[in-house]
């Protein structure tokens, strides 16, 4: 489960402070799939590094399955991070130089308990043929599609068995046939269990939702639309 | 993150830019290279004046009359068998050599075949009468006691006299290079008392055979040293000082006592003909400076190389940003990412450290092989320049890694510092 509460988050710019989000508060459920929208500019994404545990610099209390991130030291947060979170980025941001094998272990290296490197390689392999691309596992970023860069950045993130995916326009970068694809990945690893928030302005993923809410003037609002 | 993750997330990383690593790398290694070259030949030099050049023995010291005496009013003055026995007392004392010089002219008339070329010549001789135990050790052939007249006489030559011969003499008269083994056991004639330069002593010349039996270290450098009893037996026939030594060598019972041993001969009235001692110690501080000097231009260049480093891994860095950003992202702390970034460069250090130490290495081996191909012999030339220890060796590859992580420290704090979530935005 995610909440957060009275969640504050201010830029500065110049001598003035731009509030982005403004006392926002947020609960979701174990196993939901959670769409948040709204226009460019308007805290998405912030509020995806926050959930994170990616940016610490906020006001408010942020629990995630049950622990505190609040306050985390840098270690302890790096380490909830790697146990149990999974990015999904829209630029999918992938390591250009590693093959597509290589990005989906990339977690591995930081677990404070690793697995011996034979059963990395063998969960890297289970999570690439989850996504479709046991065949490409060693095929640099380059040489793949747009929709395979993304099967391979929802891997890494399933790599670790997170209980939890942050998903930031996991679709803005792809094409309708493409972005369908992986909004139906979504919607499997979902009723696999997962819980998924995703911060979207696209309307097909936001359909795909259990629950949608709208990003607006620094605070989160139910929004008509989702399966639920 | 375990060693282990680390270790193979450093080569994954490097594995991308192996120009970059590459020049980063070379840098080291052209600092490191010329520290290990130039510690290595002033290191090698320093050996050869210490062993060959000015070989001396830590725990001897030459005690000698004092040039001004003012006789036995201030307890100093010749060195006679009462003050040798008073030396042999000193409880720092483990042995005590006397020396007698022959205190006549001499000249030797060589006419004949020596070692397979004619040769014919004339030179005044210097002799030393020395107590067979300072030499013994040096002696092949026969006893180096006092044969009585009408016997050769047992004469030990210096090494370092054989060793100007080989190199200076024998090349320039064409006659033969000679061995320590071949030397031993030559004889040649020597009159005593007789001189084409020098006033002779109102006594008889004395003819004699001398027969090298030794080489030595320790012998005289451009004389004969010959038994302390044969000496004296010369020196009474001529009618001169046949009592007093020109020298006693003692050999102190540890080699750390040797100051406190000085102090105490010195307060005696006595004098130390540390001459030898003194020249080694400036011919090695000369060296010193030089090697000190050269070695502060390699560190030079190694400080030059961290901050090539640096410059490089500072611009690595912001063009990683986004791919630290992930890192943060899966999972990886400040911690880490500080830790991969010097690991990585620990890496380049280290083979930079190898490498520019190998090289040293090989062109030391290049640089001795030149010099035994075309320098000409010259005395005391060794047979190679350098000396690599192996701290020394061992050395270079860790200035190799401590310069390239004294260069990466400033940029893996910096990458330690990136935010992730700006830099995934960015």
């Amino acid at each position: 489960m995610i909440e957060a509460k009275g969640i504050v988050k201010s830029y500065r710019d110049g001598d003035a402070e731009v509030r982005v989000l403004d006392g926002l508060d947020l609960a979701m459920s174990d196993g939901e799939l959670v769409a948040v929208v709204g226009p460019s500019g308007s805290g998405k994404s912030t509020l995806l590094h926050l959930l994170g545990g990616l940016d610490v610099d906020y006001r408010g209390e942020i629990s995630v399955n049950g622990a505190r991130l609040t306050g985390l030291p840098d270690r302890a947060l790096s380490a909830f991070r790697g146990a149990h979170l999974g990015f999904v980025f829209q630029s999918f941001h992938l390591v250009p130089a590693l093959s597509a094998l290589e990005n989906v272990l990339l977690p591995s290296f930081f677990a404070s308990r690793p697995s011996a490197p034979e059963e990395a390689h063998r969960r890297a392999e289970e999570v690439l043929a989850r996504v479709g691309l046991e065949s490409k596992r060693d095929r640099l970023p380059a040489r793949l599609s747009g929709g395979e860069r993304q099967r391979v950045a929802i891997a890494r993130a399933l790599f670790g068995r997170p209980r939890v995916l942050l998903c930031d326009e996991p679709t803005g970068n792809l094409d309708a046939r493409t972005g369908e694809e992986i909004i139906q990945l979504f919607q499997a690893l979902h009723r696999d269990g997962l819980t998924v928030l995703v911060v979207t302005h696209e309307d097909r993923m936001s359909a795909a939702a259990t629950r949608v809410l709208r990003l607006r003037e620094g605070r989160l609002f139910p929004e008509a639309g989702g399966q639920a | 993150m375990t060693p282990g993750s680390l270790a193979r997330l450093a080569a994954l990383s490097l594995r991308r830019d192996r120009r970059g690593a590459a020049f980063s790398a070379f840098g080291v290694a052209i600092g490191v290279g010329a520290l290990v070259f130039f510690v290595a030949l002033g290191s090698g030099v320093d050996r050869v004046v210490r062993e060959k050049v000015f070989p001396t023995d830590a725990s001897l010291i030459d005690v000698v009359p004092p040039t001004l005496s003012l006789g036995s009013f201030l307890g100093g003055g010749a060195l006679d068998q009462a003050a040798v026995d008073r030396l042999a007392e000193l409880p720092e004392v483990a042995a005590v050599y006397r020396r007698m010089q022959v205190r006549v002219p001499a000249v030797s008339r060589y006419q004949g075949d020596f070692f397979g070329a004619p040769l014919r010549m004339g030179v005044e001789v210097l002799a030393v009468g020395v107590d067979p135990g300072l030499v013994q050790q040096d002696v092949q052939l026969g006893d180096f006691t006092d044969p009585g007249p009408d016997k050769p006489i047992p004469a030990v030559m210096a090494s370092r006299l054989l060793e100007i011969y080989n190199k200076s003499f024998a090349p320039a008269r064409r006659l033969p290079q000679l061995s320590r083994s071949m030397v031993v056991g030559f004889a040649f004639p020597v009159e005593f008392n007789r001189s084409y330069v020098a006033q002779v002593a109102p006594g008889p010349t004395t003819a004699a055979q001398a027969q090298v039996v030794g080489v030595s270290d320790r012998a005289l450098l451009a004389g004969l040293t010959i038994p302390l009893e044969t000496a004296r037996r010369i020196n009474r026939a001529a009618g001169v000082d046949a009592d007093t030594y020109t020298g006693v060598a003692l050999q102190a019972k540890d080699p750390s006592r040797v100051p406190e041993l000085i102090d105490t001969v010195k307060r005696m009235g006595l004098q130390i003909d540390d001459q030898e001692r003194r020249l080694s110690e400036s011919t090695g501080a000369a060296v010193a400076v030089t090697t000190s000097a050269l070695a502060l231009l390699s560190i030079l260049i190694c400080a030059l190389a961290a901050v090539n480093i640096a410059h490089a891994l500072f611009a690595q860095v912001r063009a990683r940003s986004k791919e630290i950003g992930i890192m943060r992202a899966v999972g990886a702390s400040r911690a880490d990412v500080q830790r991969l970034v010097l690991a990585e460069s620990a890496v380049v250090g280290a083979l930079g450290g190898l490498a520019g130490t190998l090289g040293a290495f090989c062109l030391a081996l290049a640089m001795d092989a030149l010099a035994s191909a075309y320098l000409p012999p010259f005395p005391f030339k060794p047979e190679s320049f350098f000396h690599f220890s192996p701290a020394l060796l061992a050395g270079g590859v860790l200035l190799g890694l401590l310069a390239a992580l004294a260069g990466a420290f400033l940029p893996s704090r910096h990458a330690a510092g990136m935010d992730p979530a700006r830099a995934l935005a960015g």
